[in-house]
């Protein structure tokens, strides 16, 4: 891979298996690797009736690396993806994506763009099979337009087949292979978490938010979720703004890591400065009130 | 032909006209989860449109009133009913479905469906008012026998070719990349926004079309009575549809033909042939819709997917290490250049 070579190490999952099949469409654009900046979220404010839940909110997002979001609970994090993602409008403030102001923007536009999410809770596809849960992901697909479907079904046949076979790698990557024709719902939680990255392979994402993908899974999966998320970012060049509690993790994957307190940004660094960093500590055993 | 095979012909006619309906419901609902709950509209909408292009001009002087009267042949008006239901479909979607939640989009249609109903009960130079429709000739009438029982028979080859067009059509959209991105936006709408769906105007696509449907079943409803009026109308034949389809089975074509024949032709249909009692008229009505609540209810009880459920979907099995030894796959799709 051209694009690899930045000296990061993903532990033990730079297998030449996992290289080759990981390695794919968005590397493509992203060779030699861009540097500067993908996405800014410039003093993001959103109110819920009294509540203002992000208040003046700011930061700067790398292309190619991991960022990190922590905070206490409450502090406004999944209002902020919420709020870069389009799933709701800031009451003022801006976001700019890959270059373009994109405010306001619906998600399915914003998905459109390469910025894709996950959610805090698994919300998989539940009466539809694993496999088809990956199906389903990948953005502009010729066979969603109704004149394809009945008028030039050639249009997307091929399309199809190599959906296929990329998702059963995909699942195959993500230890879902023998799942992949069970009902979604009936995956067992840490199998759900899975799924969520596995979709979000599929739909070849610029900016991939993840809001707590380690939430309630077991260490061992922790492990294997981080390795899956750097193995994302060194082979197909995907950036990454996480969502997360567990600070041990955060330190072992993020490359940049911003910490949130009651609705804006209080200091942003490497997960060892921000330790360092006297009104965090202080926002993480107080909740940010003193 | 005798009186018998024209009584089967008939309930067979019925049995294709409500699998029309169901199909196009479950496009909607089993697909991507619309809740339509004035489905009976778009039949009517359908029904009449294609009556008044059948129709010659209102008489003067008759105290009959309706709009257009063109006189067309009726394959025409067939076209005229399906695109007018899809029409009043799309107006109705735009109101119902901006919204993402599915409870606005119920009650959106089911106002809709009431607002609708009263201009058309109460305007009577619209489709003749409360009176509705009548003496719409038959497809074809004056070419065929006019002894009504072979006329059912004549009559039910249209509505099967019919029928298994809606259901080639149906079954190729609920497998297309498009139907599954419907039922993605059923099984959740922000997920599916999330991965790019532009909910709105896939699930439009499914109300019009679903509303198509059942405009032509409509169409052929008025062909084959040759008349229409609001009483055949009201929101209860909506629920006869609606249990058809979630007594048979949401999400399967089969489902729908299943409950089309148990709720609309067994339940529905064939009671109307038992005597009345009498001093009770409306005895035999009453116990058929008590008989289809019933059966509901214990739908959703005992297999609330229905009789048979919508299926899992199957994907050409590859084996995976033959994709895994394709080395040249990914690396195409990726740089394409030094990768491989
Ligand atoms: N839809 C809403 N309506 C009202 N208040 C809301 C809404 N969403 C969030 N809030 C409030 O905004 C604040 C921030 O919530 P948010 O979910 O963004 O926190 P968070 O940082 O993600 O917390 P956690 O770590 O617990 O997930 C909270 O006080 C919450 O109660
Ligand atoms: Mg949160």
């Amino acid at each position: 891979m051209p694009d690899t070579d930045t000296g990061r190490t993903s532990p033990s999952y730079n297998s030449a298996t996992s290289e080759a099949s990981l390695g794919s469409a968005v590397s493509a654009d992203s060779s030699p690797t861009p540097t500067g900046t993908l996405l800014k979220a410039d003093t993001l404010v959103r109110h819920f009736g009294g509540v203002a839940a992000v208040d003046g909110c700011s930061f700067e997002i790398s292309r190619n690396t991991i960022t990190g979001l922590i905070g206490p609970n409450g502090a406004g994090k999944t209002t902020t993806v919420n709020l870069i993602s389009g799933a709701i409008r800031p009451g003022s403030g801006h976001v700019i994506f890959d270059g373009d102001d994109v405010t306001g923007f619906a998600p399915h536009r914003l998905a459109a763009k390469g910025l894709i999410r996950t959610f805090q809770i698994s919300r998989e596809y539940k009466s539809m099979t694993v496999l088809e849960n990956l199906m389903a992901s990948p953005r502009n697909q010729a066979g969603e337009k109704l004149f394809n479907v009945f008028f030039r079904s050639g249009a997307y046949k091929a399309e199809e087949r190599r959906h296929l076979e990329r998702s059963l790698e995909v699942l195959d990557d993500f230890g879902l292979y023998a799942k992949r024709n069970d009902y979604a719902g009936n995956l067992s939680g840490g199998q759900k978490r899975l799924l969520e990255l596995a979709r979000a392979v599929m739909a070849e994402p610029k900016l991939l938010l993840l809001d707590e993908p380690m939430a309630g899974i077991n260490p061992a999966l922790v492990d294997k979720v981080t390795e899956h998320i750097i193995a994302m970012r060194d082979t197909l060049g995907v950036t990454f703004l996480v969502v997360e509690h567990n600070l041990e993790v955060v330190e072992r994957m993020c490359d940049h890591v911003i910490a949130m307190a009651l609705g804006s940004t209080l200091a942003t660094g490497t997960m060892a400065q921000l330790r360092a960093n006297q009104a965090v500590v202080t926002a993480y055993l107080t909740g940010g009130e003193a | 032909m005798g009186v018998f095979w024209g009584y089967v012909a008939t309930l067979a006619v019925y049995f294709c006209i409500y699998n029309i309906f169901a199909f196009g419901l479950n496009i909607q609902f089993g697909y991507a989860g619309i809740l339509d709950f004035t489905v009976i509209t778009f039949m009517a909408i359908g029904g009449y449109f294609a009556g008044v292009a059948v129709l010659g001009p209102a008489q003067r002087g008759t105290e009959i009133y309706y709009i257009f009267g063109w006189s067309l042949p009726w394959p025409v008006a067939l076209v005229i009913g399906a695109v007018a239901a899809g029409l009043l479909g799309f107006v109705i979607g735009l109101i119902a479905l901006r919204r993402l939640r599915s409870d606005y989009l119920a009650i959106v249609t089911l106002a809709s469906g009431s607002i609708v109903y009263g201009i058309i009960n109460n305007d009577n130079k619209i489709f003749d008012g409360g009176a509705g429709l009548v003496g719409v000739s038959q497809p074809f009438g004056s070419h065929i026998s006019t002894n009504p029982n072979t006329y059912s028979e004549f009559f039910l080859i249209i509505c099967f070719v019919l029928m298994v067009g809606c259901w080639l059509f149906a079954n190729r959209l609920y497998s297309s990349p498009l139907g599954r991105a419907m039922r993605a936006i059923r099984e959740d709408v922000d997920v599916a926004e999330a991965y790019g769906k532009n909910s709105f105007k896939i699930r439009m696509t499914a109300m019009v079309i679903g509303c198509m449907m059942v405009g032509i079943g409509g169409a052929l409803t008025i062909a084959y009575v040759t008349a229409l009026s609001p009483a055949g109308w009201t929101t209860g034949e909506t629920f006869v549809i609606w249990a058809a389809l979630i007594v048979g089975g949401r999400g399967n074509n089969w489902g729908a033909v299943v409950g089309s024949f148990l709720v609309a032709v067994l339940f529905n249909e064939a009671t109307r042939f038992l005597p009345n009692i009498p001093g009770h008229p409306n005895m035999i009505s009453d116990i058929r819709n008590m008989a289809i609540g019933g059966l509901v209810i214990l739908t959703l009880w005992f297999r609330e997917q229905g009789v048979i459920p919508e299926r899992k979907a199957k994907f050409m099995e590859i084996p995976l290490r033959a994709t895994r030894a394709k080395p040249g796959l990914l690396a195409v799709s990726a740089s394409g250049s030094d990768n491989a």
